[in-house]
């Protein structure tokens, strides 16, 4: 009797450059794979189902537990991280993909140096730098933290970019990952030094005006921030920052 | 790894370009096209659904409102800087916004997603039919604001055409639509409603919006073609006409 299998089609490419060649793999069934296993059993014997020996897959993960942020890929065709994706619970073939909006290094892994050069652009971050040591910082009020903390799961896997129909190279939107984190670092009693210049920073082209609430990114975030939340808050921040500027500059 | 070279060093300007900060212009743009859609074209809109109710009471209260309506002072102004012009740069502003997004619906048949492609959808439907429904009703035919009198039989003239009436409708749904969740957005954009429970409570009150609009703007777009006022308006007790002194020019002939 033929033995129980899972069925794999990845979509693989060589180089930034090379033309996409979907493979497609066979491999005995486990019970509760998740995708990273299933393209590690393909790395110990990388065959094809036609018989062909290729190259073991290249993806990016490190945590395994959706902490890191490092495995996003389209799995049948949706953007979610492979490390949660369990194969019970996916239709057969599993179509894996790379992220569709973002370069491609190659096969499965992707450069998502976008939202990091998006974050320095917003600065995301408090500023603590000084040539002498500034002491203790404010309390934070357990109202404030609470509210907060949410917004530091992010975990960059720019699914919530993935997902938006409006992130995309004719937009060059921001995204939702940087708007939240604009929120998490204009409500910290250090970071908000910096909220005129990053609500500035929102209003560029590629801002948070290109935000069209399609909410996708709301839906995609595997840890659940509250997206929309945090892009209507910071449009709110911007607005008021706007007239603002209209009676003061 | 270490013979790889560091993607972000050789390829800086592949794929989606970081945040152009403090750069450009569309924040200002988009904001503009945002609020005309609410002011003037949404209260403008509202104005002119509510006027056209006035057909569900007949001829004579049609004519008097647009009668009205051309009375008041400054019109050219009112119809090019309030409604043409508003008008024409939403719609060629929306047409660029959306020739930049790319609905993804098929993977993500979310509803934000839905409602996301049904505004860009609704939006070419309305101004398809705002182009014709101008051209058609303001720029062609009978001047109605020299012959209020003739608003009527116009209107009942160009829904006479069951195409034309089913024009209408659908393009009466799709405004409605179209600035009833326009309007949520705007209330979203602009940071009016920033809860996830405010923006909830709004919807109900857009969605309640959308189907008010549409409600009488199909009734009285089905006004015009009440069988009592098929052979024109004159017909009906004239007691109103001659209150307002209404001409009633031939439409066929002026056509």
């Amino acid at each position: 009797m033929a033995e129980r299998t899972i069925k794999v089609e990845i979509k693989r490419q060589h180089d930034p450059d090379g033309n996409a060649v979907v493979e497609k793999f066979e491999i005995p069934y486990r019970p509760n794979m998740n995708v990273i296993s299933v393209l590690m059993e393909i790395a110990a014997r990388p065959v094809t189902v036609d018989g062909k020996e290729t190259t073991p897959v290249t993806y990016e993960s490190n945590c395994l537990e959706e902490i890191c942020g490092s495995c996003s890929m389209l799995i049948n065709g949706r953007a979610r991280m492979a490390c949660s994706a369990l194969v019970d619970n996916l239709e057969q073939p599993l179509r894996l993909e790379p992220l569709s909006k973002f370069p491609v290094v190659r096969d499965l892994q992707v450069d998502r140096s976008v939202l990091f050069e998006n974050l320095k652009r917003v600065q995301a971050w408090v500023p603590i730098d000084g040539s002498y040591d500034l002491g203790a910082g404010p309390r934070i009020t357990p109202q404030v933290q609470e509210e907060n903390y949410p917004l530091s799961n992010c975990i960059s896997c720019c699914c919530c970019m993935e997902v938006c129909p409006q992130f995309n190279v004719a937009t060059g939107f921001v995204g939702a990952a940087t708007i939240a984190q604009v929120k998490l670092f204009n409500d910290h009693p250090t970071g908000k030094v910096l909220k005129e210049e990053r609500l500035h920073a929102m209003m560029g082209d590629g801002g948070i005006q290109d935000c069209a609430y399609a909410q996708n990114c709301v839906v995609a975030c595997p840890k659940e921030l509250p997206l929309a939340q945090a892009i209507s808050d910071v449009g709110r921040q911007v607005m008021l920052q706007a007239v603002k500027d209209i009676f003061t500059t | 790894m270490a013979t790889a070279t560091n993607p972000s060093s050789g390829s800086a300007h592949r794929g989606v370009q970081p945040l152009r900060a403090g750069q450009g212009h569309s924040f200002l743009l988009r904001k503009l096209h945002s609020l005309s859609g609410v002011i003037p074209i949404g209260a403008f809109l509202l104005e002119h659904f509510l006027s056209n109710t006035e057909a569900l009471k007949g001829p004579a209260a049609y004519a008097a409102q647009v009668k009205f309506l051309n009375s008041l002072p400054w019109v050219p102004v009112l119809e090019w800087g309030f409604i043409f012009l508003p008008i024409l740069y939403h719609a060629c502003y929306g047409l660029y916004i959306w020739s930049s997004g790319k609905s993804n619906i098929t993977y993500y048949p979310w509803a934000g997603n839905w409602m996301y492609m049904a505004q860009r959808w609704t939006g070419l439907i309305a101004f398809g039919y705002i182009a014709q429904h101008v051209y058609h009703l303001r720029f062609s035919g009978v001047r109605l604001a020299d012959h209020p009198g003739a608003s009527f039989a116009k209107v009942h003239h160009e829904l006479a055409n069951p195409w034309m009436l089913a024009l209408y409708l659908v393009a009466i749904i799709a405004t409605s639509w179209h600035f009833s969740y326009g309007l949520w957005l705007f209330a979203a954009k602009w940071g009016i409603t920033t809860g996830d429970k405010a923006r909830r409570r709004f919807g109900y009150v857009c969605t309640a919006l959308a189907v008010a609009l549409i409600t009488l703007g199909i009734a009285s777009a089905l006004a015009f073609l009440n069988p009592k006022y098929k052979y024109g308006w004159t017909e009906s007790p004239s007691a109103q006409t001659t209150q307002s002194q209404l001409q009633m020019p031939d439409v066929a002939a002026s056509k």
